[in-house]
């Protein structure tokens, strides 16, 4: 819901389009449908203490994480600095080896190659070959994706296409912007069309490509892909994923379809008032901010609205505006996760 | 953008449907790419630059020389391929693998469907190319100065293969090293074989002065666990073209080409453990 | 960026005078004795250590490096450790360097005036290149110099058994045998030589002159002997003819000049002379 601007003038920038909460989310998945299919991805009781840095003893970092990915969904791994993230993903990937447990892509063990057809893999902050261009990293990447000789330089000049890099596909990398090595980074991630596991994919993009990649990771689910992603931008998360998992402290906090998580229920409401002050009009009632002549008030209960609303018609002022706040993910991270604090392992 | 069509639910991947790439394609293309990277390497052509410059300066040398002017040319030429082929294999081959870890390109690659091991075999291919159009390089520059004084001797090419098999065995030694130390040790640690290996005959010598027991059986040891690398030099004996049969370079080729598995084999067992963080 | 040039300049010039003044002062004054440096000069086994495997060069190296010491000759010590450098060091590096065995072994035998430190090189030499014909040869002529028949011959047979060894030096060969007194042998080999179709025609007019002195001398050394024991038998009187001599069984025949011609006896003398004195040369 887009509260309306005062004066009814047209938004002027794409900013002032994006939703200020969370767009209505897609309806759970039907279970019975999900059920019976290999998870895309199964972590079970995995555990993984890393040493220490020239002394004894071992700092663990993942202590006992299991979760499964629907297959055909967007799954977030969230969590704060030092959660476990990246481990999670590197352990996924085959990078890094379980103490114990075990994590499995479709039903094979990360530690067999094999598993990885089929997937694509965007790191944090990624960086190619300087001396490569676009399109001769993507061609070589689509060689080790299993892509036959004569289609490989047709799979790149599309995925260039569709990342916007098709004007700059011979140009070495080392000259590319951060943003736009991320893009590169995308297009080989999404050769041979496979399920894809992606690193804070949105770290580093301005709003403009944040918002095209979060369009890029819909039309993967779109055609029936699995998306997973870490993250800490929250936002994002909460447009665009059916589940969550919610890592803190190497442990799982909280999981499942972010509908069920955030319950859908109104935690309050904003009431946009103008020519009355709100306070002392009912008992319970805050100021949240003022816009002018304009007062944003904030009650908690059903109750409490129709009281203020009656008031203020009652003392002769305008109610611009009425809006419930559901909880958002960010409350729900907080509530699990406690205060911030500073990073730890990863 | 253009959207995606609508395929199959990905849990059908779990049924076998897995596209893999056939594994000396893998090897082949990351050795291409190795190639393609280090030919862009300064560190190169400036080796290349010094050991063409060393076979020059030999010329010069040899114009104050009593007797045999082309010995000393044959001397310097052979010297300078063996030498700066070593430090060129060092140099580079401690920073293939390093330089995909601290980039980090290494998880990207890795990522991918493609066994450890063809990724080490994959740079070490890539060197080993990168090596030999080198070596051929200052083999041209050598023969086209043997040619100015009619001394164009096909025996030395004998020599000269042994020392880029001597090039290969130094480059797994760095890849080996340098799957689990920084590229300073590694190339310490190379550098370091090198010497021993062509000091391997005094571990001999050592052996035979030591009384027995277990200081001769270490020292023994010792000489059989090092490679002998003066058994891939026969560089005096092609300059003097004494007779070599055919059978004992083929057995000294194969002697290096052992050693070759055998480091690349140890480098992919480090690399198998090595974990990414 | 100017005042950063100028100061980067301003820095450089410091340095190179610092440069200058402190490595003129640091220039020592050439040592008394020069050669006591080459004392330290490491033996051919640690030379060998320390090349890792580039023994050749390093030989090269240090024969460039011997050729200038030993050319400049107002070194007057230069001889000191000739055969440290040549036989302990650049050989040991490289032990098929021939060059090297070959100038070491001139310097040593005719500038250093030492044929034994020579001949030992030389030695090793052969024993290292056992196809080499000119080290051999080397050796022969050095010991002739000095007037050493016995092993120069020695040292010529070795050199005309190596296998490629060029034919004309039989004639080295030969010409120890009659230096040392072995005349049959001589006259054989220089036979072998005359008649030999595969010498050149110079050679080989060489030989049969060498053949013909050879037996005249034979000849008249012979007869010279026969006529002192007459003497000796006749209170000094010499024979009246060589064929006197014959007859008395001091002779075994009247000795006949190659090609023809009767020796000259002079009876009053007792004077054998050849047929004609050009053949032998001035004596």
């Amino acid at each position: 819901m887009i509260p309306p601007r005062g004066d009814g003038t047209a938004p002027s920038s794409a900013l002032e389009t994006l939703p200020l909460q969370a767009p209505p989310r897609p309806a759970p998945r039907d279970p019975a449908a999900l059920r019976g299919r290999t998870p895309a991805l199964r972590l079970a009781g995995v555990r993984k203490a890393f040493r220490r840095h020239l002394s004894l003893g071992r700092i663990p970092v993942l202590r006992g994480v299991s979760f499964e990915v629907v297959p055909g969904t967007i799954h977030g791994l969230l969590g704060p600095n030092g959660a476990g993230k990246t481990t999670t993903l590197r352990i996924i990937l085959g990078l890094v080896r379980p103490d114990s447990g075990t994590a499995e892509i479709c039903g094979r063990l990360a530690s067999d190659p094999d598993s990885r057809a089929g997937v694509g893999f965007l790191p944090e902050s990624p960086w190619f070959y300087d001396d490569l261009t676009a399109r001769e990293f993507l061609e070589f990447s689509a060689h080790l994706a299993g892509i036959p000789g004569p289609s490989r330089a047709g799979e790149a000049r599309r995925l260039l296409e569709r990342v916007d890099m098709a004007t700059r596909a011979d140009t070495p990398l080392r000259r590319c912007s951060k943003g736009m090595v991320q893009r590169v980074g995308m297009a080989q991630a999404l050769l041979g069309d496979p399920e894809l596991i992606l690193d804070e994919p949105m770290s580093g993009l301005d709003p403009v490509g944040r918002r095209e990649f979060r369009d890029l990771i819909l039309e993967q689910r779109a055609a029936g892909r699995t998306v997973f992603f870490s993250s800490h931008i929250l936002q994002d998360a909460e447009m665009i994923c059916d589940r969550v998992t919610i890592l803190d402290r190497g442990a799982v906090a909280a999981q499942g379809e972010l509908a069920e998580l955030l319950g859908g229920n109104i935690r309050f409401w904003e009431v946009g008032l103008r020519g009355v002050d709100p306070t002392g009009l009912i008992a319970r009632v805050a100021v949240l901010r003022t816009s002018g002549a304009e007062v944003i008030a904030r009650v908690d209960s059903e109750d409490d609205l129709d009281r203020l609303l009656a008031a203020v018609v009652d003392r002769g002022g305008a109610i611009r505006s009425v809006a419930p706040c559901r909880e958002t993910l960010e409350d729900l991270f907080l509530r699990e996760i406690g205060a911030p604090r500073g990073g730890g392992a990863r | 953008m253009n959207p995606a069509t609508t395929r199959a639910a990905s849990g059908d991947r779990a049924a076998g449907a897995v596209r893999r790439p056939a594994r000396p394609g893998i090897v082949a293309a990351i050795a291409r790419n190795t190639f393609r990277e280090a030919v862009r390497d300064r560190v190169l052509y400036l080796l290349l630059f010094f050991a063409l410059g060393l076979i020059l300066l030999s010329r010069v040398l040899s114009m104050i020389t009593v007797g045999d002017e082309t010995k000393i040319l044959k001397d310097f030429g052979l010297s300078a391929i063996g030498l700066f082929g070593v430090l060129t294999a060092v140099l580079m081959g401690v920073g293939l693998v390093f330089r995909e870890i601290e980039r980090r390109t290494v998880q990207v690659l890795l990522a991918r469907p493609i066994r450890r091991a063809d990724f080490l075999l994959g740079k070490f291919a890539g060197l080993a190319l990168v090596l030999a159009v080198n070596t051929g390089l200052m083999t041209l520059g050598l023969y086209a100065l043997l040619a100015l004084h009619g001394a164009a001797d096909p025996g030395l090419l004998r020599g000269i293969g042994l020392l880029y098999i001597e090039q290969l065995v130094m480059t797994a030694a760095a890849l080996l090293f340098s799957s689990f130390s920084t590229p300073i040790l590694s190339s310490l640690l190379t550098l370091g074989l090198y010497a021993v290996g062509h000091l391997s005959w005094s571990l001999l010598l050592l052996e035979e002065k030591l009384p027995p027991g277990a200081g001769r059986a270490v020292s023994h040891a010792f000489y059989w666990l090092l490679p002998n690398l003066d058994r891939l030099d026969i560089k005096a004996e092609v300059v003097h073209q004494v007779a070599l049969a055919p059978s004992l370079v083929a057995l000294a080729a194969v002697y290096g080409a052992g050693w070759v598995l055998v480091l690349l084999a140890g480098a992919c067992a480090v690399f198998a453990r090595r974990e990414f963080v | 960026m100017t005042r950063g040039l100028a100061g980067a300049l301003g820095a450089a010039a410091a340095g190179a005078l610092l440069v200058g003044a402190s490595g003129r002062a640091l220039e020592a004054p050439a040592p008394a004795s020069a050669p006591a440096e080459l004392l330290y000069l490491p033996s051919g086994g640690t030379l060998r250590v320390a090349s890792l495997g580039q023994e050749s060069v390093l030989a090269d190296l240090l024969y460039l490096w011997a050729i200038q010491y030993y050319s400049d000759y107002t070194e007057t010590h230069r001889h000191e450790y000739v055969e440290k450098v040549f036989t302990d060091a650049i050989t040991e590096l490289d032990p098929r360097y021939r060059d090297a065995y070959w100038l070491g072994a001139l310097i040593m035998s005719v500038e250093a005036k030492d044929l034994d430190a020579a001949l030992r090189l030389l030695d090793k030499g052969i024993a290292m290149n056992p196809g080499e014909w000119r080290l051999p040869y080397l050796a022969g002529w050095e010991c002739y110099f000095q007037g050493r028949y016995d092993q120069a011959a020695a040292y010529f047979e070795k050199a005309i058994s190596v296998p490629g060894a060029p034919r004309s030096i039989r004639r080295a060969s030969a010409g120890m045998f009659s230096k040392k007194g072995d005349v049959g042998e001589a006259l054989a080999r220089w036979s072998e030589l005359a008649n030999d179709p595969g010498m050149d025609d110079e050679t080989r007019a060489i030989a049969a002159r060498r053949w013909s002195e050879l037996i005249v001398e034979r000849d008249l050394g012979a007869a010279r002997a026969a006529i002192a024991v007459w003497r000796a038998q006749h209170a000094g009187i010499p024979p009246h003819s060589l064929e006197g001599l014959v007859r008395a069984g001091l002779l075994k025949a009247v000795p006949v000049a190659p090609g023809g011609g009767s020796y000259r006896y002079d009876a009053l003398t007792g004077e054998v002379l050849p047929p004609d004195a050009r053949v032998l040369g001035p004596s």
